[in-house]
């Protein structure tokens, strides 16, 4: 596998303008930033490349006005991590599902959707995954306030 | 129930009514016989299934918790009715009776001393083999009328395994039939006794009812559902299978029908292959006449229990089978072997003019 | 059940009813297979070899319509909520409930922090023993049993 500097530097080349920012020095794993419009591209290259394995899609809060969406992969067999890291406007958080590219990455769409308010597009059953169907807000949200009853039971 | 109907003929009561007064005699004392022993053997199951399990088992009520069957009966009884409502009602209500009295009617025609059966009938193991099938349609009506998928699948499930099982089933009972020369229960157990002592019980006849016995127990045992085939109401899998959604006294119907199926799978084995309510030194030495018809009640129910015994044994010892494990043991490997058994008893009966193996060698 | 309910005159005969359809009851509470968490693993424990729950006639069903006695073991959240109401409408009367450990009691360990968890499983069933503990041992599941018997025990059938 391709050392990390020389596989950002052809992704630079096979996806034009996708990467904002790259991050390797004294952080684990090493992240880079990409446009949200370009999460699929940069993803297909990045299994292309090796990363074999998505072990989770996780999201980040930053109110007043941002969402993170940080997709950590994982070369298994090369020992090598990386995170792709996208920034969403928080009121219109909506990025294109990869489930296509990694299967996996459909339960943790669905977490994410749940827990933050992430929209998938493009996911073909976004439907919230540990809290009821009939569930109010998105509870980790930093501004979440929880509904006072659900289904006749007090919540306080 | 000839002899009753003669007592009330002789007490000056009319044939007409007698009869009528002596079944109804019969059947009291019948089912307060059943209820007891399903009641008795519930509590001796859990006894036993703690044993194997190396617990203790109930031991609050009562001396040994021996009063436990009576505390679940009573709690049975007491629960509410409960008929779902998208249940098919009429069918729900009645599918527990078909179970129960399917269990139950074998009773009547079980040889139980020398020339004494309940009900004597020529064809009394025919009628055992059909009165029994009757449990089939109950369970499958009530998996049908209880408007369940764990109950309909448990249903349908039973009744694939009852009609296989009950092929091997009957085709190995034919074996001490063929030996015996008669359907009659009274004298295939007749037909038991004599010199020779337990040799010339029908399993000791010649290797074919030996290995005979074997193959009809093991298919008994799939005939009352019990583990390892109780895929019916195989619990890891369909909840409680066709009894899901029964309460109270209707659940306890289809409790008291498997234990009464054990009890008329091991009364027709002890019948038809341990000789009854023969055993060994009994005639010459008793010649008390009630004394000796106690002796042989107690004798064969004696075996019958110990057969049960065993069918407890075996629940608790295997693991369940799988749906199409089950089937290939029926219809590979139990009636293929079941026939060629037949078949060899067929020959064996021939070629030694009846005669089984104590006879051909000390006579 | 039904129309003798609590009808009939409280004197020695209706009390000796009483007591003898209590006893049944309580020497056989057939429990519902029924575990959401940790405390469900102290259950199976609690019927098996070395505390045997069988000795005092508590058999697990796995049907709710067969049970009399639901052990709620375990953290129950707001998606669970609605099949626990419904499990337990679906037992016949008469039917008890324990709340076993501090998830089912309180919603403790996740109380108040927590978005998902339902704080205390009275606010969906009624309860009739709480046990504390976290989980509690067999030895609590046992005593929590031996509670709700004399609660049985005192309860009223056919008098008034």
């Amino acid at each position: 596998m391709k050392d990390l500097n020389t596989l950002v530097q052809d992704l630079q080349a096979a996806v034009e303008g996708a990467i904002e920012e790259v991050v390797t020095e004294n952080t684990q794993p090493p992240y880079i930033i990409v446009k949200k419009e370009k999460i699929v591209p940069v993803l297909e290259y990045l299994k292309k490349e090796g990363f074999n394995h998505l072990s989770a899609v996780s999201a980040v809060d930053e109110p007043p006005e941002k969402i993170w969406v940080v997709y950590h992969l994982v070369a298994i067999g090369e020992k090598s991590t990386l995170a792709v890291k996208t920034v969403l406007p928080r009121d219109a958080a909506e990025v294109d599902s990869v489930g296509n590219v990694y299967p996996t990455a459909l339960w943790h769409e669905r977490e994410a959707y749940d827990l933050m308010g992430v929209k998938f597009k493009g996911h073909p059953d976004l439907r919230r995954i540990l809290m009821p169907d009939d569930w109010v807000g998105h509870p980790l949200r930093k501004d979440y306030e929880q509904i006072k009853e659900y289904h006749g039971i007090k919540t306080d | 129930m000839d002899q009753l109907t003669k007592l009330f003929y002789s007490l000056g009561l009319s044939p007409y009514y007698g009869i009528f007064v002596a079944a109804f005699l019969l059947a009291v004392i019948i089912l307060a016989f059943a209820l007891l022993y399903e009641g008795v053997a519930t509590y001796v199951e859990r006894k036993v299934a703690g044993d194997i399990q190396s617990r203790i088992g109930p031991n609050r009520v009562g001396p040994y918790g021996t009063l436990q069957w009576l505390a679940d009966g009573v709690k049975l009884f007491l629960k509410e009715d409960f008929i779902p409502a998208q249940a098919d009602k009429l069918i729900f209500r009645i599918a527990p009776y078909f179970v129960f009295v399917g269990s139950f009617l074998p009773f009547a025609a079980l040889p139980l001393w020398d020339r004494f059966v309940p009900v004597p009938m020529n064809i009394g193991l025919l009628y055992i083999i059909a009165v029994t099938a009757m449990v089939t349609p109950g369970i499958v009506l009530a998996g049908w009328g209880s408007n369940n998928k764990w109950a309909l699948l448990g249903g349908m499930r039973s009744a694939a395994q009852l009609i296989s099982y009950e092929v091997p089933n009957a085709v190995a009972l034919l074996i001490p039939v063929l030996i015996a020369g008669t359907l009659n229960l009274d004298e295939i157990v007749r037909a038991q006794g004599g010199g020779g002592g337990i040799l010339r019980w029908f399993i000791f006849h010649d290797p074919f009812s030996f290995m005979a016995f074997f193959i009809f127990f093991t298919a008994g045992l799939a005939e009352c559902n019990r583990t390892p085939f109780d895929l019916p109401e195989a619990e890891s899998e369909l909840v409680a299978g066709y009894s899901v959604e029964y309460s109270a006294i209707r659940y306890a119907f289809f409790y008291m029908g498997e234990y009464g199926d054990m009890f008329i799978i091991s009364a027709m084995a002890s019948a038809a292959f341990l000789g009854g309510w023969q055993l060994p030194l009994i005639d010459p030495l008793v010649k008390i006449g009630w004394l000796k018809a106690v002796l042989q009640l107690g004798i064969f129910l004696t075996k019958t229990l110990l057969l049960v015994l065993v069918m407890m044994w075996i629940r608790w010892t295997f693991p369940r089978l799988r749906v199409d494990q089950l089937m290939e043991l029926s219809w590979k490997r139990l009636l293929p072997i079941a026939l060629f058994l037949l078949m060899g008893a067929a020959l064996w009966t021939v070629v030694f003019h009846g005669k089984g193996i104590y006879d051909l060698i000390v006579g | 059940m039904g129309v003798l309910d609590n009808r009939l005159p409280d004197n020695v005969f209706f009390a000796m009813a009483d007591d003898f359809v209590n006893w049944s009851r309580k020497n056989s509470l057939w429990y519902l297979l029924f575990a959401t968490a940790c405390c469900g693993i102290e259950l199976m424990h609690t019927g098996g070899p070395r505390f045997d729950l069988d000795r005092f006639g508590s058999v697990f069903r796995a049907s709710p319509r067969q049970s009399d006695l639901m052990i709620v073991a375990g953290t129950i959240t707001y998606k669970m909520a609605d099949p626990v109401r419904r499990l337990y409408e679906q037992m016949p009367e008469p039917k008890w409930v324990i709340s076993m450990g501090s998830c089912a009691n309180s919603g403790c360990p996740f109380n108040p922090h927590t978005y998902s968890v339902v704080k205390g499983v009275d606010r969906i069933i009624p309860v009739d023993v709480y046990i504390p503990g976290c989980p509690p041992p067999p030895e609590a599941l046992i005593e929590g049993i031996m509670k709700l018997q004399r609660k049985i025990e005192a309860s009223k059938v056919f008098r008034k």
